[in-house]
């Protein structure tokens, strides 16, 4: 079958075996340790890793640098590249060294604006200039112009194509909601050829959402994989229902975190309904899984899934 | 209009210790109409500049003037009387007028006493709002009249990125609203959404300053 | 500070606050540690902050501006004007090193001589500790 970039998330996928993603945050110094570390705890468990670009404008290991030293532990990566800090001349270089360094995997975002994002004791650089030359719609085209044509944004050629597989977020509960599954429609229309959702607590109105991405046929021509953060307070959900755009905390599940008298087991309890009512959502094809701080809970949460082992592909 | 905000008085202060008589020149045009440099400004300034130099046992001498525009060299040579002693200016107006006056008065120090911040409107009295970026390629046509180079805090051409908040403010600026909801209600009004749903292709920046100093020529127009 | 400082006091007030009986004459001369000089105003909103300025320029060691009370205006929002700018304006005199307090605003309704003289008075209590206008030095 003809791959586009043969990486291993492409491939569960197109075998149509149900795929896990899970999130690797690369570490605030120059340690590579940190990640290997992370990486002797997460194989395995999830078909491809995703590396954050610098997430909250916060200085971190390079994505491009922390998705080889993962790749170089065996498990695959999913290099994450914002819009934010680098123009379309970086962001291809970048794209032509990533490729050379086999990452095969690349999530196009716009990236949290550097003034609004970082918090708590974090300063981050709200005084930067950003540069947001092309947008995360525009990137996916660079990058499918750079795998499918070989070819630059400004048209020049390049030696050889870069196979990435290509994947894009969606927030589909953010205002304006009508609009969402047409944005979702103009990232697949560019290219994107897999995507994971905001984090999804409010299944019902998630799979409306769906619905209307299956009517347009969407589901036909890339991979949606529904995020899930596992809740580990009654507070957190209440912050990320008030302060995170696009997250929908129903009321019945903070109240539930409230009650109980171990929130933490409670959390990892929702946590699995909420990936058995994701995957029972027409047209999903996948899970992308995080714990915040927390990556550790993931293995044996992922087991109790009935997500394990991971299919092995050719 | 240009929109200017003053800077901390005591950054002025800094620049004007060992001068001995300063003016503080305002412009009537656009820093008035934000309440940055006008003459109410001006006199609002010059004697606080006295009261922060006599404080810091500095005395000086403040002189003002407002001129109609501090942007164009026929407003502002007759400025040239005003100067007659004077051995620093600051200047209230926009960055324009500032070196517009330090062209033409090369030899003096022209200080600026305000920042320059963005092309606006007045949204309500004592509110302003960035409307433009002089970004060299308006897409105002294809947005239904709504900037989003400049009204998105992530310039973003092809919708919404994930950031717009419940109650339809950006998730940069509670104050400001999501340009790209509104973009998207006013495409709903009239019945076109299907023309948010074209893929805009990645900006030619370079008619602004990506593309070197920005000077336009007009043969037609030459002396 | 000198032993004997006696703040200038600017009372800048809104004609419709004070008693239209009131002598301004003897409410200068119940003035108690400090000299009070008036300026009547057909409104409170009349005063601009360069105003005020310039009124601390050419010396005098403090201002007060008197309106009516809240809601009694008869321009309507006036004395709500008036007040935001106060407020501005003592921000920028903190900024400089003058101290907010040598501005601020009182209201009052038919003030008599001996109420208008107790604003000002109070006026100059508060000016007091911050001593004389630097530039009433230079005057």
């Amino acid at each position: 079958m003809n791959r586009k970039a043969g990486s291993r998330l492409e491939k569960v996928l197109a075998s149509g075996r149900f795929a896990v993603t899970a999130e690797i945050g690369p570490p605030r110094g120059p340690n590579a340790d940190v990640i290997v570390e992370k990486a002797k705890i997460l194989k395995g468990v999830a078909d491809a890793y995703n590396i954050t670009d610098n997430q909250t404008a916060v200085v971190r290991m390079s994505s491009i640098a922390a998705s080889r030293i993962l790749l170089d532990q065996g498990l695959e990566p999913l290099m994450q590249m914002v819009c934010r800090d680098r123009n379309r001349i970086a962001m291809q270089s970048d794209l032509l060294g990533a490729s050379a360094l086999g990452l095969k995997n690349i999530l196009c975002l716009s990236g949290d604006h550097q003034k609004a994002s970082a918090g708590g004791k974090l300063k981050g650089h709200p005084g930067a200039k950003n540069v947001f030359d092309i947008d995360s719609i525009q990137l996916i085209s660079v990058v499918r112009g750079m795998r499918d044509e070989a070819v630059q944004d400004s048209g020049d050629s390049i030696d050889a194509p870069t196979p990435f597989f290509i994947g894009a977020a969606w927030t589909p509960l953010a205002p304006p909601r009508e609009f969402r599954v047409h944005r979702l429609a103009k990232k697949v229309a560019a290219g994107a050829d897999f995507i994971q959702t905001q984090a999804i607590y409010d299944v019902a109105a998630f799979a409306e959402a769906m619905a209307r991405a299956v009517d347009m046929g969407l589901t036909e021509k890339t991979a949606i994989l529904g995020g899930i953060i596992l809740p580990r307070s009654a507070g957190m959900l209440k912050y990320m229902n008030r302060s995170v755009p696009g997250v929908v905390v129903p009321d019945a599940m903070i109240q539930r975190m409230e009650k109980s008298k171990d929130p933490a087991k409670e959390g990892r309890q929702i946590f699995l309904e909420l990936i058995e009512g994701v995957r029972a959502i027409p047209g999903i094809k996948g899970v992308h899984l995080q714990a915040i701080e927390a990556e550790h809970l993931l293995p044996d949460l992922i087991r109790d899934a009935g997500l394990l082992p991971r299919p092995a592909v050719d | 209009m240009i929109i200017a905000e003053w800077k901390p008085i005591s950054e002025i202060v800094e620049k004007l210790k060992g001068h001995k008589k300063v003016l503080v020149a305002g412009c009537a045009t656009c820093v008035a109409e934000c309440a940055a440099g006008g003459e109410r400004e001006v006199e609002t300034l010059a004697p606080l500049l006295r009261m922060a130099m006599e404080k810091e046992g500095n005395s000086i001498e403040v002189v003002t003037a407002t001129l109609e525009r501090q942007c164009e060299p026929e407003f502002v040579e007759p400025l040239a009387a005003k100067l007659i002693g004077v051995d620093a200016v600051v200047s209230l107006a926009c960055g324009i007028g500032i070196q517009c006056l330090a062209e033409i008065f090369e030899d003096t120090p022209v200080y600026p006493g305000v920042n320059t911040t963005s092309l606006a409107i007045r949204e309500e009295p004592g509110v302003w709002g960035v409307r433009c970026e002089a970004c060299g390629a308006c897409v105002l046509g294809e947005t239904f009249g709504l900037c989003p180079v400049a009204r998105c805090a992530k310039s973003l051409m092809n919708g919404p990125c994930g950031g717009t908040r419940e109650n339809g403010a950006c998730e940069v600026n509670a104050e400001v609203p999501c340009i790209w909801l509104k973009i998207f209600e006013r495409a709903q009004a009239r019945g076109k959404v299907d023309e948010l749903l074209r893929f805009q292709g990645t900006k030619n920046w370079s008619n602004s300053r990506h593309g070197g100093q920005k000077r336009v020529v007009r043969e037609d127009l030459r002396t | 500070m000198s032993e004997n400082f006696q703040p200038e006091i600017m009372i800048l007030f809104c004609r419709q606050s004070v008693d239209p009986a009131t002598d301004l004459a003897r409410a200068a001369g119940l003035a108690r540690n400090c000299v009070l000089r008036m300026v009547a105003l057909p409104c409170s909103s009349k005063v601009e902050v360069p105003h005020i300025m310039r009124v601390l320029e050419d010396g005098a060691d403090g201002v007060l501006v008197v309106a009516c009370p809240e809601h009694a205006c008869r321009f309507m929002v006036g004395n709500t004007r008036a007040e935001k700018r106060i407020n501005y304006a003592r921000g920028l005199l903190e900024t400089v090193g003058m101290g907010a307090e040598r501005l601020a605003l009182a209201r009052g309704a038919k003030l008599s001589a001996e109420a208008l003289a107790e604003l000002g008075n109070s006026r100059g209590r508060a000016v007091e500790p911050l001593g004389a206008n630097p530039l009433r030095r230079r005057k």
